[in-house]
């Protein structure tokens, strides 16, 4: 066996035990494969030590490890530019652990942020493109919003953090009207208030429905209207 | 006239017996019976040509069979009278918060208007229930009862959309009767006289006697009457009463069976009123385009009711071509298009009387 | 309109009604025939889309997309895959993407073909309503030839297709376009031209520009606003900057920039266009590829998220997946594009006559499914 193939074995059961098995099975040579697969199947069972992994050789298109976030350097570039501005215009309310693709804001500003997100003339987000709510566990709902400029054509997305026992974030749905109904579905599933929201009522599920299905802890209630709710399977079974 | 007839058949027939009131019962009877006959038949014939025309305008099928049995029939001819077995079997509901009395009166009135006007409709010179002196006015007067009906109907379901399609049908057809009326007016002012066959014997001698082709303001008349005859009807473009995406059914929505039935049939038979009607004011009536050839009495019937026929589906014809207008739309159509124009058509008609006549 | 004021009237249409193409209910209030004001509750069909994807893995979501908009389940797999391969970076060889294309578009005039025979029966014409049934029938036979299925496809696959396209296909879809281009121009000739249904639309429901982007209107609505906003073009997503294609917006013809004779004229115009990419889609098709080659064996895409949008027949698709490394995903919210739509609907038609308020909705083009999900 030739050494490349080695490091290409070596580094393929190290992405395979990382769960990235779509490279394993990417590989074009079955043999190759099938070795991979099955030193990876001992290194579970204990019998073999894991390889070390080697220096990248190829570019295979498998290769990246990114967040999932292709777009082009424009994005990464405004995103960052935006970061720069908002500091300058608004200090303090940007959180630090923003990454490449986003950026996290606080909320207690976000309306005026908001605001100034789509009249800026160098920026004019004038679309929100989509907006929803995550629960990302540790007791923290997100608020994501997908902003995209008609004029200038590009993309931005703003993260807002809220813990559970105090989720109230300020509504933008003055500032852009489809905000209305994205913030009262995430509102309808995650629970997340949204202040100053005119209207503020559940949209899909009934108005009396108990909980916030889309929380990870969510519970189904008994019985509705003395319905019984059927539970939900785990999984597939 | 034929009561008279028939009375007088019947006591050549039986001369010992002459005289008899059973035999004027019997004559009043006849006719009608025959009429009723002629009803239930002609709306066979009328809903399987609209099912026919309106699939082959569609590009589908429609009803078809393959031969007597228990679907559809040979060629589907069957389809109309399992649609009607299936309406008069169905149950009839009478929704709880409904006004009972007027709800159960409303077909019956909206259906009795329909058959009665068929008797000023001549087929022949003599085959004809009632000649009345004021025939057409007696069958325009008459087919206003259908908006009694059909605000009862919209009233007493007592729902929005049967609401508002009674309000809806009765300020159509009342405002509809009023070019109607002006185009016929330009008719009688014509023949001078109300009669409908009296109307026909002026228009005798072929194709080019008829008062269509009378004069140049003619044709604008017949067009006149025939649109405003199908706002009357409420059929498509001006089925607005009923149109069935935005009212659900319009005054029919709480109806069911045969009451339901009723509706419909009347809305046929209306179309075949104001069809003889214009056929018999416009098309020469009962009269052979071919001046003397083919005039005998059966014959007569044969071209009535061909043109009739003829008038009912180019009604069907635009039913399944054009979208429906908006109230607001038909109301201009009316009020401010056909109004002025039938107005000036009787000026017209009147110098022309004056100067050619 | 409106100067004699009367005593309000609140109207529920729907949920059973047979204009609010669905379960819908829309509360208006009436002053006679005009409305003032109308307030749309949705959730009659909330399958909990959401919900159920995290609970299922990846390939199982595909069928749930389907359901989703049931009218134009093809496109809906599309933005669903489209997300998942850029989340994961899979890159599916040509013949895979000239399938797609070619599904996608064939779709987007079924869809189309309904909505516009739909905008007809909503007000009152019915037969060019069984005329387009009638072509979009053809194209459903087609996706019966390919998939099996005829409304419900779950054909587009993560990586790849269920099936390769069946022998004669080909010729089959070429057949069809021969047939279909001058059905068109029929379907054009008896509602777009007609003189009721020009009043009926004309002026009626006018959307502008900035109203319709401040409530994520996207797709046709929008384009009939006389935005020029494709994502086919704009974002090029699959293999769409290869083909040449027009992209159609309102123009007010018959009356205002973005009024409901445009959103219907403007989707007549697409079918053209999608006809025009389906033709260059089967010429360059390659004839060999194995539909299966870029079929990853188990999903499991890296930790972090993606926002990916897609054109479809009803504007823009939005899927934006979170995945945590498991084969599961940890949250997947779909953007639907009718239920931004349905959103601008009390914006627009407020102050017009029962009648018209039901003509915009015919001319919005909802789907109940993708609404509530």
């Amino acid at each position: 066996m030739s050494q490349e193939k080695e490091k290409l074995i070596a580094e393929l059961v190290n992405k395979g035990l990382d769960g990235d098995m779509d490279s394993v099975n990417a590989c074009e040579d079955r043999v190759t494969r099938s070795k991979v697969k099955a030193m990876i199947m001992k290194i579970k069972k204990g019998s073999l030590d894991r390889p070390q992994m080697p220096v990248s050789l190829s570019d295979t298109p498998n290769e990246s490890d990114d967040t999932g976030k292709t777009d082009d350097k424009t994005t990464e570039d405004i995103s960052q530019k935006i970061k720069n501005m908002l500091l300058d215009n608004f200090p303090d309310e940007t959180d630090e652990t923003g990454q490449d693709g986003h950026m996290y804001v606080r909320p207690d500003k976000w309306l005026d942020i908001a605001t100034w997100l789509k009249t800026e003339s160098s920026l004019l987000f004038d679309s929100l493109q989509c907006q929803m709510g995550i629960d990302v566990g540790e007791d923290i709902l997100e608020s994501r919003y997908n902003l995209h400029s008609m004029v200038h054509d590009h993309y931005l997305e703003v993260r807002i953090r809220v813990a559970r026992s105090n989720a109230k974030i300020p509504s933008v749905e003055q500032v852009w009207r489809i905000a209305d109904w994205f913030e009262r579905e995430t509102y309808d599933m995650l629970g997340i208030e949204y202040v100053g929201h005119r209207d503020l009522r559940r949209i899909l599920l009934p108005d009396d429905w108990e909980g916030w299905p889309l929380r990870k802890d969510y519970k189904e209630q008994e019985t509705y209207h003395g319905i019984v709710v059927p539970k939900m399977k785990e999984g597939w079974d | 006239m034929t009561v008279d007839f028939i009375f007088e058949g019947l006591n050549q027939l039986f001369p010992s017996f002459a005289g008899n009131d059973i035999f004027l019962i019997l004559a009043m009877l006849l006719p009608f019976a025959g009429l009723f006959g002629f009803i239930t038949i002609y709306g066979f014939g009328v809903i399987y040509s609209e099912l026919k025309v309106s699939s082959f305008i569609q590009d589908k099928t429609g009803p078809m069979g393959q031969g007597p049995g228990l679907h559809a029939g040979k060629w589907g001819l069957l389809q109309p009278v399992a649609d009607g077995l299936k309406l008069f079997f169905k149950e009839d509901i009478i929704p709880a918060s409904a006004d009972k009395p007027l709800f159960i009166l409303a077909p019956f009135l909206i259906f009795i208007g329909a058959f009665i006007s068929i008797i000023a409709v001549p087929f022949g010179e003599k085959i004809i229930v009632a000649d009345m002196n004021i025939g057409i006015f007696y069958v325009l007067g008459i087919g206003s009862l259908a908006v009694i009906a059909v605000i009862l109907a919209g009233w007493s379901s007592n729902n929005k959309w049967a609401l508002y399609g009674g309000m809806r049908s009765a300020a159509q057809i009342i405002s509809y009767e009023i070019p109607a009326g002006i185009s016929l007016v330009v008719v009688i002012m014509l023949t001078s006289s109300l009669s409908m066959q009296e109307i026909i014997s002026y228009q005798a001698g072929g194709l080019f006697n008829w008062v269509i082709f009378d004069n140049p303001f003619m044709p604008i008349a017949f067009v006149i009457y025939f649109i405003s005859a199908l706002a009357e009807t409420n059929r498509t473009p001006f089925d607005l009463p009923e149109s069935e995406s935005e009212l659900v059914a319009g005054f029919v929505t709480e109806y069911s069976g045969a009451r339901y039935a009723l509706f419909f049939l009347s809305e046929y038979a209306n179309m075949f009123v104001v069809s003889a009607v214009a056929a018999t004011a416009f098309l020469g009536g009962w009269q052979s385009p071919f001046s003397d050839f083919l005039n005998t009495p059966i014959w007569s019937m044969f071209w009535m009711i061909s043109k009739t026929f003829f008038l009912i589906f180019v009604m069907i014809w635009i039913r399944w071509t054009v979208p429906r207008l908006r109230v607001d739309q038909l109301m201009h159509v009316c009020w401010k298009v056909f109004i002025p124009i039938g107005l000036f058509n009787i000026f017209g008609v009147a110098i022309w009387t004056v100067l050619r006549g | 309109m409106g100067l004699v004021h009367g005593e309000e009237m609140v109207l529920n249409i729907g949920p059973q009604h047979p204009a609010t193409h669905g379960v819908l209910r829309l509360q208006v209030r009436t002053d006679g025939e005009v409305v003032s004001q109308i307030t749309p509750y949705m959730g009659y069909l909330h399958r909990c889309f959401e919900k159920h994807c995290e609970n299922v893995t990846y390939e199982q979501v595909i069928p749930y997309t389907d359901r989703c908009d049931y009218l134009s389940s093809m496109s809906m797999n599309f933005g669903y895959v489209v997300a998942m391969e850029r989340l994961m970076d899979i890159k599916v060889n040509e013949r895979v993407e000239h399938i797609r294309v070619v599904m996608a578009e064939l779709q987007r005039i079924a869809s189309h073909l309904l909505c516009t025979g739909v905008f007809g029966l909503d007000l009152g014409a019915f037969t060019p309503f069984l005329w387009a049934l009638r072509d979009r029938e053809r194209i459903l036979d087609l996706f019966e030839f390919t998939c099996g299925a005829r409304l419900l496809y779950n054909y587009m696959w993560v990586g790849g297709l269920s099936h390769d396209i069946p022998v004669g296909f080909v010729e089959s879809t070429f057949e069809f376009l021969d047939y279909f281009e001058p059905k068109i121009d029929e379907l054009e000739n008896i509602l777009a031209h007609n003189k009721i249904l020009v009043e009926r639309s004309a002026d009626i429901g006018v959307m502008p520009k900035d109203i319709a982007i401040s409530y994520g209107v996207t797709g046709p609505n929008l384009r009939a606003s006389g935005v020029k906003w494709d994502l086919r073009k704009n974002d090029s997503y699959s293999i769409y900057d290869r083909f040449e294609f027009d992209i159609p917006i309102g123009e007010g013809k018959k009356g205002t920039v973005g009024d409901c004779w445009d959103r219907f004229y403007v989707r007549i115009l697409e079918m053209r266009e999608s006809v025009k990419i389906i033709r260059q889609a089967l010429a360059s098709m390659p004839k060999d590829g194995d539909v299966h080659q870029s079929l990853p064996k188990k999903i499991r895409p890296p930790k972090g998220s993606v926002y990916a949008r897609t054109e479809t027949p009803r504007g823009d698709l939005g899927y934006y997946i979170e995945s945590d490394g498991s084969p599961i995903p940890y949250r997947l919210k779909m953007r639907s594009p009718a239920f931004t739509a349905l959103s601008v609907m009390d914006e627009i038609a407020a102050g017009w006559l029962l009648s018209d308020v039901l003509a915009i909705l015919g001319s919005l083009d909802i789907v109940l499914g993708e609404i509530d999900r």
